[in-house]
């Protein structure tokens, strides 16, 4: 209780809990998402231009930021983004910058490894 | 335009589901009026055909090195067919990526098809929570083949996979507890594959010398040993290539190629 | 894909196929060799543990003979298969998951061997 208490009072915000099991009140959240977000642009930066996905992040990144940068209401801001609540958002950033530390690896805009063999896909057969 | 296409996903869904509700009533009615002419089919949900099939083209542009072909199917189902190497990385993609969020695995089974190259299917069902939508992933594989374990993505994928084991004897490399699931210690063969007798290969009783149960191979009794309990697969005739039927090549006609 | 490259230059067959865990034969006729010793080594506790009505020597022969079962085997991937498949048995078998009468079952004991010549089949009234 404590704890939550003085994470609201650092946050100034009326916001005790997010309702969902293991998902903190975060106390700054526009902080943490502008980190996320130029983490993920600049992992995206080692991806070739032309790659879809980097191409579908950047666009979908950088409508976040850019919201993010324009609006500094918390509330406002979860219902620009239109994606749950500011720490869900955070949450979707955290997987994002996983996933493409991930895709640099694996890169999966290269093209099919393998044809499918003869009549696999085909139902009934 | 990334934002809108959330929000597309999101609110087409809604919408589609309005649409069904009033739709499936109106056509209903209609066809009661007129004569019969046409078999009661479910009413096409053209929106959420389409939107799938949009989601479908995305996840295959994006991920060109493994999916080898998307399609939605009358159900309004969205199925992804992969390559087997691509198992990680595509559920990755689809757990973590902003657009997909497919966090939840719903189902892992295996479909075993013996006159294929690669006789087992590995189906994915993938639920997300957030769009409200599911996804099927499926891939191949033959008998000696491992597949990768995707349990490092899901967990849930550690039990279902014991099951493929124990079922089908298809190999996940990298699980970290692959073990008999269902079967009993000493049980021998895969009873989900086609070529696994009804009947199975040893029976079980209590031997009152040995003062323990026993398993002996089956010995079935006169009539009942008159019936075909080999296997079902023969008596689907949708299953065997007819010889005078017209032949439909592969790839003819899939209803949304990547 | 490394993996893939590799058993194409060193198999040179017309199809690469992914190996399970061994590159070639003499890896897998290793693997065997270790699942062979750790249940030779196994068979005393073994017959100790599940109080079973046999010797050491007996439950040896056992496990020798089940592996000379499979001694016509020579493709890696299913000497493979057939290692890990004894690896979970073996698992099985020292964290006592087993039972008496699972273990009693390599033996046959219950059994009686099956009519072969023409006379005794008919004997037996069935089986043909």
């Amino acid at each position: 209780m404590r704890r939550t208490g003085s994470v609201a009072k650092m946050a100034g915000v009326i916001k005790k809990t997010t309702g969902l099991v293991g998902l903190a009140v975060s106390p700054n959240p526009h902080e943490r998402l502008r980190i996320l977000y130029s983490k993920i642009l600049a992992s995206l930066q080692t991806m070739p231009q032309d790659a879809a996905y980097r191409k579908y992040t950047e666009q979908i990144i950088s409508g976040r930021y850019s919201l993010l940068k324009a609006e500094p209401d918390v509330e406002k801001l979860e219902k620009k983004i239109n994606c749950g609540q500011i720490e869900e958002v955070i949450a979707q950033a955290e997987t994002e910058l996983s996933l493409s530390r991930k895709m640099s690896e694996w890169k999966p805009w290269e093209p099919l490894i393998d044809e499918p063999p003869p009549n696999q896909w085909k139902w009934p057969i | 335009m990334a934002a809108s296409l959330v929000r597309l996903v999101r609110g087409g869904v809604c919408r589609s589901l309005n649409l069904h509700r009033t739709a499936a009533l109106a056509p209903a009615r209609l066809e009661a009026t007129t004569a019969e002419t046409r078999p009661t089919v479910r009413p096409k949900d053209a929106v959420a055909h389409q939107q799938l099939s949009a989601f479908g083209e995305y996840v295959a542009e994006i991920l060109p090195k493994y999916v080898q072909q998307v399609q939605v199917t009358c159900y309004n189902e969205l199925e992804v067919m992969i390559h087997p190497e691509g198992i990680v990385p595509v559920l990755t993609f689809l757990r973590d990526h902003t657009n997909a969020q497919f966090r939840n695995m719903i189902d892992l089974t295996a479909v075993d098809i013996p006159s294929r190259q690669n006789r087992f299917e590995i189906v994915y069902n993938l639920l997300s929570l957030r769009f409200n939508s599911r996804i099927r992933v499926k891939t191949y594989t033959d008998e000696l083949t491992p597949v990768d374990s995707s349990v490092s993505v899901h967990h849930a994928a550690n039990w279902y996979e014991r099951e493929v084991w124990d079922m089908y004897g298809v190999f996940f490399a990298n699980h970290p507890d692959l073990r008999r699931i269902l079967t009993d210690y000493g049980f021998e063969g895969h009873p989900f594959r086609k070529d696994f007798p009804l009947s199975g290969y040893v029976e079980v009783r209590y031997d009152d010398e040995l003062k323990r149960v026993v398993a002996e191979p089956v010995e079935l009794t006169q009539e009942f040993r008159k019936y075909d309990l080999n296997s079902p697969w023969e008596s689907f005739p949708a299953h065997r290539e007819s010889k005078d039927a017209p032949k439909l090549e592969a790839g003819d006609k899939p209803p949304v190629t990547k | 894909m490394a993996t893939t490259a590799a058993t194409r230059a060193a198999g040179g067959a017309a199809k690469a196929v992914k190996p399970i865990f061994s590159r070639d034969v003499d890896e897998a006729k290793r693997r065997a060799r270790e699942l062979y010793r750790a249940w030779y080594r196994e068979v005393p506790n073994t017959v100790c543990i599940y109080q079973l009505d046999i010797t050491t020597q007996q439950g040896r022969e056992k496990l020798r003979e089940m592996f000379n079962k499979n001694k016509h085997v020579t493709d890696p991937r299913v000497v493979d298969m057939l290692v890990i498949k004894g690896k979970m048995e073996l698992q099985e078998t020292i964290n006592v998951w087993k039972q008496k009468t699972h273990i009693m079952r390599y033996f046959h004991e219950s059994e009686t061997p099956r009519p072969t010549d023409f006379l005794s089949k008919f004997y037996t009234g069935h089986d043909p």
